[in-house]
């Protein structure tokens, strides 16, 4: 009697296999299914009620929930530039201090370390329009004797969500633009100043040219984790007042785990994964031309 | 088997009225009761008793969630959507509790009945949904009643100026239109301001609902079709917006939630405050409150139909149905809700839900006068107090009634409007789920 053996390749691979099914794909399947049921979490039976498209229909005819996307490709948009930039400012810095780099390095990735929820707490009162600290700053150095409503008025209330969310995250881009700035090799550098290069002309032309790869991975690596943003945005506002600050995440998360209508924040998911997608797509072929240029390959 | 016998001999005890507040010793040795409780330093002191229980019984109570009541709610239904729900004893909130309806099992058949005609009849009323005692109230009942700075009321220049523009007296007011005089005339912004409200989530949804009860409105019909879009409505809404646009309210009210209403309040820059009585030793700690020495409170004003508002809620305990020693469950939840488990709790102020230890804390209450008018005020408040409409879809149709109650103070829409959207996604949400 011979017992059928599995190729060893197959063998080998199988952990992985049953842990991607696992964690990966058997959720995600089961979540696409839930999409097109009127699954509610307190009713498990309704997981077994097949309504078609009747959730993506009313997502995708739903106003607020438009708005909402339009509201997260902005914060997005906004914020991932404004990090990209002061990253790439502080990074430029820190390469040139000579004593205490390491010091200042440790110190950027500070703001890392605090827990998201913490952070939306610490913006939440800093923003306070009674009792906060920019509005008390602001009367005492007699600016302004009104209490601005930071978290109410709809454009300071998303700056005050990008400012925490900036605040938090420049770090990452300073770090993975500090690491590009160090594997640059000095040649070419030292060729511009021969050839009697600007210190413009030799960033414009040289550093940045090298640092693009760089940036394009930071822009796809932040881009697919800026949804951790969503503490900072549940602490702060939650999504208000009067949905002027409410994105896909608060959105989403209060349809699923508040009102429990998973199917339905099912179906938003999915179609706002289109967007995450999208930008991924595009960081990518960005990342792969500037690769080019600098005749890395693909 | 063993737990099917002692449910008999337990069922028997009650029926035939012996009190089974004295546990027999060991009653429940090896048992061990998984719990879910609400955590937070108000909340917490009551727990210090689960090890008399344990010593009584020879039950053992293991705590496996402690988070607040919003909290709770997410894993609860996370608990029934994973089936995850054989864990014993679970904090349970009147607003919350009809979302949950085949969580937890009937108490009925497990409190002797002399225990539960010791609690307040509208708390049990209001505790059960669908003929099922759902939970035991705790001594954590809540209605709102109105805080306010006496001294505002002493000043006699303030007097003859609200009297020469309003034409009446200063007073505390007795009814929302004469709240929203005064806190209009008290508003000083951007350093003092006439009131607050919560302005989000259910919080502003519960205010917005006791405003259209008091003007004669209400929030669903019997059929629960949506029934706030009303003249009754209309007057509710408008009398946030009218504080809102007068600046009697700080800017960032839309924003805030109860924590927000309660240090804004102690911070001294607050008037009139409509607010739970748990505050009421916090506004009067000098440690804590810059109003201290300075608190007055008067029961809930009236609306225009003439009705006090009231909206309210307690705390209880239930037991889940997945449960497989629901004897010892309930037990531990008599035991918590008790009388001595009531004195205690309400000796730090939350108000109790038996009507012995009302007596008892009012008695209590004689030689300390602030603590005798909080409680007075309470007390009025609360005997017209109405709980939440019975309905599962409460929190879920409060979610969009909220953001339209928003944009009406806001100025981003009018409150026609307003009402309008709100009222229409409600209907959208029943239909939906098949309530009509």
């Amino acid at each position: 009697m011979t017992s059928a053996k599995l190729p060893p390749w197959l063998v080998l691979l199988l952990p992985a296999f049953i842990i991607i099914l696992a964690v990966v794909a058997i959720p995600l399947v089961f979540s696409l299914y839930s999409s097109f049921t009127p699954y509610h979490l307190t009713r498990p039976d309704t997981l077994w009620k097949w309504i078609g498209g009747f959730n993506y229909i009313k997502a995708a005819t739903d106003a607020n929930f438009w708005k909402a996307f339009g509201r997260t490709v902005l914060l997005l948009t906004i914020a991932l530039n404004t990090e990209m930039l002061l990253g790439l400012g502080l990074a430029l810095m820190v390469s040139k201090v000579t004593r205490g780099q390491r010091a200042l390095r440790t110190a950027m990735m500070f703001p890392m370390m605090f827990s998201p929820i913490l952070v939306g707490f610490q913006f939440k009162f800093i923003f306070n329009d009674n009792v906060g600290l920019v509005n008390n700053a602001l009367q005492s150095l007699g600016l302004t004797d009104i209490a601005i409503p930071w978290l109410v008025d709809g454009n300071l209330a998303m700056f005050a969500i990008i400012f925490a969310e900036v605040w938090t995250s420049t770090s990452v881009f300073a770090i993975l633009i500090l690491a590009g700035l160090f594997a640059i090799p000095q040649d070419p550098l030292e060729a511009a100043k021969v050839d009697g290069c600007t210190p413009f002309q030799s960033f414009r032309y040289v550093t940045l040219p090298f640092l693009m790869p760089f940036i394009y991975i930071a822009m796809a690596i932040r881009s697919l984790d800026v949804a951790r943003a969503y503490d900072i945005v549940q602490v702060m506002t939650n999504g208000g007042p009067a949905r002027r600050t409410e994105l896909l995440w608060t959105l989403i998360g209060r349809t699923g785990y508040v009102d429990a209508r998973m199917g339905y924040a099912n179906a938003m998911g999915y179609i706002s994964i289109l967007m995450s997608i999208a930008f991924t797509v595009y960081f990518f072929l960005k990342l792969q031309s500037s690769r080019r240029e600098l005749g890395m390959g693909d | 088997m063993k737990g099917r016998v002692a449910s008999s001999v337990l069922a028997l005890c009650a029926g035939l009225g012996f009190a089974t507040a004295a546990f027999a010793d060991g009653e429940f040795a090896g048992v061990t009761i998984e719990a879910k409780l609400i955590g937070g330093q108000q909340y917490e002191a009551l727990y210090g008793r689960i090890a008399d229980w344990e010593k009584a019984t020879g039950g053992k109570v293991s705590i496996i969630s402690q988070k607040n009541h919003f909290e709770l709610d997410k894993e609860y239904k996370a608990d029934i959507a994973a089936g995850t729900t054989s864990w014993c004893v679970g904090s349970n909130h009147s607003s919350f509790a009809p979302q949950y309806p085949d969580l937890f099992t009937d108490l009925t058949p497990l409190i002797p009945a002399e225990s539960l005609a010791g609690f307040v009849p509208a708390n049990i009323a209001a505790a059960t949904i669908n003929g099922k005692l759902t939970m035991l109230p705790r001594a954590q009942f809540d209605v709102s009643a109105l805080y306010y700075q006496k001294s505002l009321y002493t000043d006699k220049a303030k007097a003859e100026a609200f009297k020469a523009k309003f034409g009446y007296d200063l007073a505390v007011p007795e009814t929302w239109d004469q709240f929203r005089d005064q806190a209009e005339f008290f508003a000083a912004p951007p350093n003092f301001y006439g009131t607050q409200y919560a302005g989000k989530d259910e919080a502003i949804n519960g205010r917005f609902y006791e405003l259209v009860v008091a003007n004669g409105g209400k929030m669903f019909n019997d059929d629960f079709t949506p029934a706030f879009n009303s003249p009754a409505g209309k007057e509710s809404l408008q009398w946030f917006v009218d504080l809102y646009k007068a600046g009697a309210v700080p800017p960032g009210t839309t924003n805030y939630l109860w924590d927000d209403l309660g240090n804004g309040f102690a911070s001294g820059t607050i008037a009139l405050n409509l607010d739970w009585p748990g505050w009421s030793a916090f506004f009067n700690d000098p440690a804590a409150s810059k109003v201290a020495g300075n608190v007055g409170v008067a029961p809930a004003p009236k609306g225009s139909a003439g009705v006090r508002t009231g909206w309210s809620g307690f705390h209880g305990f239930s037991v889940t149905e997945a449960c497989a020693t629901k004897e010892a469950a309930a037990s531990l939840v008599d035991f918590l809700t008790n009388e001595d488990s009531q004195k205690l709790e309400s000796a730090a102020g939350p108000l109790p839900s038996r009507t012995a230890v009302w007596e008892y804390v009012l008695d209590q209450a004689k030689s300390d006068p602030y603590k005798a008018e909080v409680l007075t005020a309470f007390q009025e408040t609360a005997k017209t107090a109405f709980p939440v409409p019975p309905t599962p879809y409460w929190i879920e149709s409060g979610n969009l009634i909220f953001p339209e109650l928003q944009a009406a103070i806001l100025g981003d829409k009018t409150v026609d409007q307003a009402l309008q959207d709100a009222s229409d996604a409600v209907d959208g949400l029943m239909k939906e789920n098949g309530v009509y």
